[in-house]
């Protein structure tokens, strides 16, 4: 997985893409590390770039949800497609995040 | 090992940890050569130190004394140095040891030589203290670092073991699951390997009652131990059920997924798929949380069974509601893990739904009562070595 962030003072955008699995852990944690901002700042996960998440990848998108809250942060998913989109269908995530098609 | 403090050393040299537990054998035909070794070898701190002045009594001395590390002289009485060091090498027991040859031979061919014969390396004669010192500590220290890594990993291995038996005994043995079988007229196969020595897929089927089965595949997120402790956790969980609640798969999944809540850290999470199967009339009631599609065939075409649901663990208010089929004789249901649609094979393709449909398609022509074994053949023809997660496989037919 590769992950760039660009800011700007109402969101931050963070563009994920390839595969997000097992081994990412603690790439991501460096992601999550950079969480910050006024309350009601934007997270945006932008998942076009993803072309495979597994169980452990899901998992850390659950962790950021909840770092984002905790932080009093709004937190959305962006442009899963394919494959991603589907594994995120079957995990109804639309109940536990906002997520934009 | 504890850091002791070492005897100060010659020219000053911190010794770093202490020695004076470990075993030194010098070899060498002359006395005197023995006595300065020794002299050098106290300074390095170490005290347990024996003489061999030949060959045959340097191969008895690394029999009886058992050396940590052996000062070898190349030019020896009987059997030369280089015999013997192949010797030692060859010697189950001893192969280990370091072995420092001592020679006069400089040319690079003779010291390849050495170090072909197994030499862990070489001092130049005449052997200066200071450098025999540090080279003999070197080996010393390294030697204790490998045999505690050596004893941390056999320590590991060991409660691995175990722990995977453990793991295997929380799903039913062959013999019980064959007798429920035959009492429910269907016919059960499974495959279950973990990728690592334990792994965080658990299934079971077992009677609820003389004419209710029920079937649960789940996978926790991750693998390994901590995947591992998670469906010990779950095991429980079923155990701890009334018939009343298991009857109900929906019911069940909203109990495990609510209590998983409490018990799991934050991002991890099981998917699962619960069937209870009323086996008169072939009535499959069950609830999904996240699984890969079970697969149901009917007629010719497999019919993907829609498992999607949020995953057990990560919130405590979902409620899973019921789904039913009916399985009629002759109709098979095929649960699986992740692993056997998400792994690569050499052109990084995955197998997908679609994939394992055709395969498990083409196992039911090749052998219709268990397909199951047919199916695993393909799939390792091509992904044999490539899988990475827990596999699980459950194949059911009713008869």
């Amino acid at each position: 997985m590769e992950y760039k962030i660009n800011s700007t003072p109402e969101a931050t955008e963070i563009l994920l893409s390839g595969r997000m699995t097992f081994s990412d852990h603690e790439k991501f944690r460096n992601v999550i590390a950079t969480f910050d901002g006024q309350k009601g700042h934007q997270m945006v996960f932008d998942l076009s770039g993803l072309d495979f998440v597994d169980s452990s990848g899901l998992g850390m998108l659950i962790i950021a949800r909840d770092i984002a809250q905790k932080k009093s942060l709004t937190f959305c998913l962006r442009g899963a497609r394919d494959d991603v989109q589907r594994v995120m269908k079957v995990a109804k995530f639309n109940k536990m995040f906002t997520i934009i098609d | 090992m504890t850091a002791r403090p070492s005897p100060p050393g010659v020219y000053g040299i911190d010794l770093g940890i202490a020695l004076d537990q470990r075993r030194v054998l010098v070899a060498d035909h002359s006395a005197f050569n023995r006595r300065t070794l020794a002299r050098f070898l106290n300074w390095a701190g170490i005290r347990d130190i024996e003489f061999a002045a030949t060959g045959s009594e340097t191969l008895a001395k690394v029999e009886s004394f058992n050396p940590d590390l052996l000062l070898l002289d190349v030019v020896l009485p009987e059997i030369d140095g280089i015999e013997v060091l192949k010797r030692i090498r060859q010697d189950r027991l001893h192969a280990d040891i370091p072995v420092l040859v001592q020679t006069t031979l400089v040319s690079d061919a003779l010291r390849t030589l050495c170090y072909q014969a197994g030499a862990t390396d070489i001092l130049a004669k005449p052997v200066n203290p200071g450098e025999c010192i540090a080279r003999v500590r070197y080996h010393l220290e390294r030697l204790a670092l490998i045999q505690e890594l050596r004893q941390f990993r056999e320590r590991i291995e060991k409660e691995l073991k175990t722990a995977r038996d453990m793991q295997l005994s929380l799903a039913p043995e062959r013999a019980s699951l064959d007798a429920l079988a035959q009492r429910h007229n269907v016919s059960i196969d499974v495959f279950f390997e973990s990728s690592e020595e334990i792994g965080g897929d658990f299934w079971s089927v077992f009677e609820i009652d003389s004419e209710h089965i029920g079937i649960v595949a789940a996978d926790f997120s991750g693998h390994g131990i901590t995947a591992a402790i998670n469906t010990f956790r779950l095991h429980t969980l079923i155990g701890r059920l009334a018939p009343g609640e298991l009857r109900d798969p929906g019911a069940t999944l909203t109990i495990c997924a609510r209590r998983l809540y409490e018990l799991l850290p934050l991002g991890q999470f099981a998917t699962a798929f619960y069937g209870v199967l009323h086996s008169p009339s072939g009535e499959l009631t069950y609830a999904t949380a996240g699984a890969p599609s079970p697969l149901l065939f009917r007629q010719g075409t497999p019919e993907m069974i829609d498992a999607s649901g949020l995953f057990l663990g990560v919130t405590d208010d979902e409620v899973y509601p019921n789904e039913k089929l009916v399985l009629e004789p002759g109709n098979h249901l095929f649960l699986y893990s992740d692993a056997l649609v998400e792994t690569r094979d050499d052109d990084g393709q995955m197998l997908g739904e679609d994939g394992l449909g055709e395969m498990a398609t083409r196992a039911i022509d090749v052998a219709p009562l268990h397909p199951l074994g047919a199916l695993l053949t393909s799939f390792s023809a091509r992904f044999q070595g490539k899988v990475d997660d827990d596999q699980t496989a459950i194949w059911i037919r009713r008869n």
